[in-house]
């Protein structure tokens, strides 16, 4: 057990901190605590992206599919076995880290570049949405059902807040268990591997890295934390759909979110969620219906002039008038932290 | 029990939608073959072309003058977007450029979808008025036969461009070897924006092509989208026969598991298929 840098944590924990106190401004105002859910939901979708694709140059689109395996998975594993969504949830996740894990694993083996792996992805992520809507009998086809599992309102009662409430620190809670445990991976054996794999594979293998071993992991990892978040993410809507797991819905955005927010950054998926959903209310205000467009004209932008996004831009000012020395990578992994 | 004339029937229909598979793959791999780029966005202009037609009919023109118009409407947009996002695009190499032109042309396509389906969300069709034609005792779908031949005309005309004209030997020389293109006085900047609007007015053709026989709305583009890659992935994706036969195989199947086993499995099948050659020959397009 290596110990984590103390300034990732810190930021991790003040990150922590302003998002608790987010809904106490806006108590009692349903739409507000919506959004917030939203929000940490998007968050972690993107820190599961930025394990695979930001540390392992995989580039998953399928990320709505996986998302949709550990959604509707935790459903049908419910009314199939009668037992609680608790007990279901991790299952299905499973099978989405395994599904992922397979991905990276054929991928790995016969040395897919990255246009491979997300033409490969993308194509099952078509599959998987045929088969949501086609298999009617069991997924409701494109009407869906209503999603009304993990029963919050005893938690509810219990702590005396309201049940979206509940879910708000809850999820919230277990953004924060990603984060570290993303700080933990990066500055890990892990972490170090990675960035071996991604400067020069075959250099890396040469040295004795297991370029598949640790591909997979990540891919495992990443598919893993989708299938997970995916329930969460029908919990919010609370109601499952084929079309909210479709590519357009869920990849795109997560896609956006890590760019603005920065790839390779530890609060780069919660920044850039907090900036995109904050546009995505903005605008769903008052151009509801150029939404989409404006989220292309977006995603064209900032892969043609902002690919480093907003963490390392401001850490770089920040450097610049001496207010923090180092956020980044630049420094030892293994630096005590005191 | 299906009579034979049932099983001709569904063949034409399935060469027809084979010829528009095979317009939409030669697209792809035009640019993706002359340009490292894979041009996401190719079903966003079958799905212009055939709204401009659309509105060209509703002026009161004539069906051939209003695709006529919607073609050259369309290529003028490539001639833009090649000017300007694309000449960014190529400013990088490799890897770099491959992933910068997905990223691009997946914005662009859902930039043109959201904004396009403000003014145009109905689905649209142009009207063919041909019927059913007899042809030995099966009766074929007439708009098939219409499609057949003049996707059949537009990749004759295609392929004795590039076979038979100056600038078509020079693209081909842009193809294998840039740098002995170069060499000869070939400008490849300038034989890229001339292949990219070429394909777009093959896109643009597809998607008329395919108006004549369904409906097609402004969410039809991705999919298309995903039609053009899946064919040019299992005709190898730097091989224009490749992608005409691909899609000729491709169309014939699915229309016959769409005959026998439903849409969505037949959709699912397409998928497959794609999913399983990259599996078994990643080199295709490496």
């Amino acid at each position: 057990m290596i110990a984590l840098p103390r300034d990732e944590v810190r930021n991790v924990g003040l990150a922590a901190v302003l998002l608790a106190l987010a809904p106490l401004p806006v108590l009692g105002s349903s739409y507000y605590q919506t959004v917030l859910v939203h929000l940490l939901v998007v968050a972690m979708f993107a820190v599961a992206l930025n394990v695979v694709f930001g540390q392992t140059d995989q580039l998953f689109l399928f990320m709505g599919g996986l998302a949709g395996i550990g959604a509707y998975g935790t459903a049908l594993l419910t009314d199939w076995l009668g037992i609680t969504a608790w007990l279901t949830l991790p299952i299905a996740a499973l099978f989405a880290g395994l599904v992922g894990l397979s991905v990276s694993w054929i991928a790995a083996k016969r040395k897919f570049t990255v246009v491979l792996i997300s033409i490969l992805t993308l194509n099952l992520q078509l599959v998987i949405s045929e088969v949501l809507v086609g298999a009617r009998d069991v997924t409701g086809g494109s009407t869906g059902f209503a999603y009304t599992y993990f029963s919050m309102s005893e938690i509810a009662e219990a702590v005396g807040l309201g049940e979206k409430l509940v879910l708000y620190y809850l999820s919230l809670l277990l953004l924060v268990c990603l984060l570290l445990a993303y700080v933990w991976l990066v500055h890990s054996n892990y972490g170090v591997a990675f960035q071996a794999i991604r400067e020069d594979e075959t250099a890396a293998a040469s040295i004795g890295v297991d370029v598949v071993h640790y591909k997979v992991v990540a891919g495992f990892v990443s598919a893993f934390v989708f299938g997970l978040v995916g329930a969460f993410y029908a919990l919010e809507a609370g109601y499952i759909l084929p079309s909210a797991f479709a590519f357009q819905t869920v990849d795109v955005l997560v896609l956006i979110v890590l760019i603005v927010g920065g790839l390779r950054t530890t609060l780069g998926p919660v920044v850039g969620a907090g900036i995109v959903v904050a546009i995505e209310e903005i605008l769903g205000a008052t151009l509801t219906n150029w939404r989409t467009a404006i989220f292309g004209a977006l995603l064209v932008f900032l892969f043609l002039y902002f690919r480093s996004g907003v963490i390392p831009a401001v850490d770089d000012r920040l450097a610049g008038i001496g207010v923090m020395s180092d956020e980044r990578d630049d420094k030892p992994d293994d630096e005590p932290a005191g | 029990m299906v009579t034979i004339g049932t099983m001709v029937a569904v063949a034409v229909d399935g060469i027809a939608f084979g010829v528009f598979l095979a317009l939409l793959g030669v697209g792809i791999t035009l640019v993706f073959g002359l340009g490292d780029v894979l041009n996401l966005a190719i079903g966003a202009f079958s799905v212009l072309a055939v709204i401009f037609a659309t509105v060209m009919l509703g002026r009161g023109q004539g069906l051939v003058v209003a695709i006529l118009v919607a073609l050259v409407a369309v290529t003028a947009l490539g001639l833009l977007i090649d000017r300007t996002l694309l000449s960014l695009v190529y400013r990088s190499e490799g890897e770099e450029r491959i992933l910068l032109g997905i990223f691009t042309t997946l914005g662009l396509v859902i930039f043109i979808d959201g904004a396009v389906s403000n003014f145009y969300p109905a689905r649209y069709t142009l009207p063919l008025d041909v019927g059913v034609v007899p042809v030995g005792g099966a009766a074929v779908t007439g708009s098939s036969l219409v499609i057949i031949a003049v996707g059949v005309a537009m990749l004759l005309v295609l392929f004795a461009f590039l076979r038979r004209t100056f600038v078509g030997k020079a693209t081909r020389t842009v193809f294998q070897d840039e740098r002995g293109a170069q060499l000869v006085g070939v400008n490849p900047r300038r034989i890229r924006t001339l292949i990219f609007v070429l394909s777009i007015a093959v896109a643009g053709l597809a998607g008329i092509v395919f108006a004549f026989g369904s409906n097609v709305s402004v969410a039809s583009g991705f999919q298309f989208t995903v039609y053009a890659l899946i064919v040019s992935i299992v005709g190898g994706v730097r091989s224009l026969t490749g992608a005409i036969g691909a899609g000729l195989l491709l169309g014939i199947v699915n229309e016959f598991a769409n005959f026998f086993v439903g849409s969505y499995v037949a959709m699912i099948i397409l998928f497959g298929t794609a999913i399983v050659v990259l599996v078994a020959k990643p080199e295709v397009i490496s």
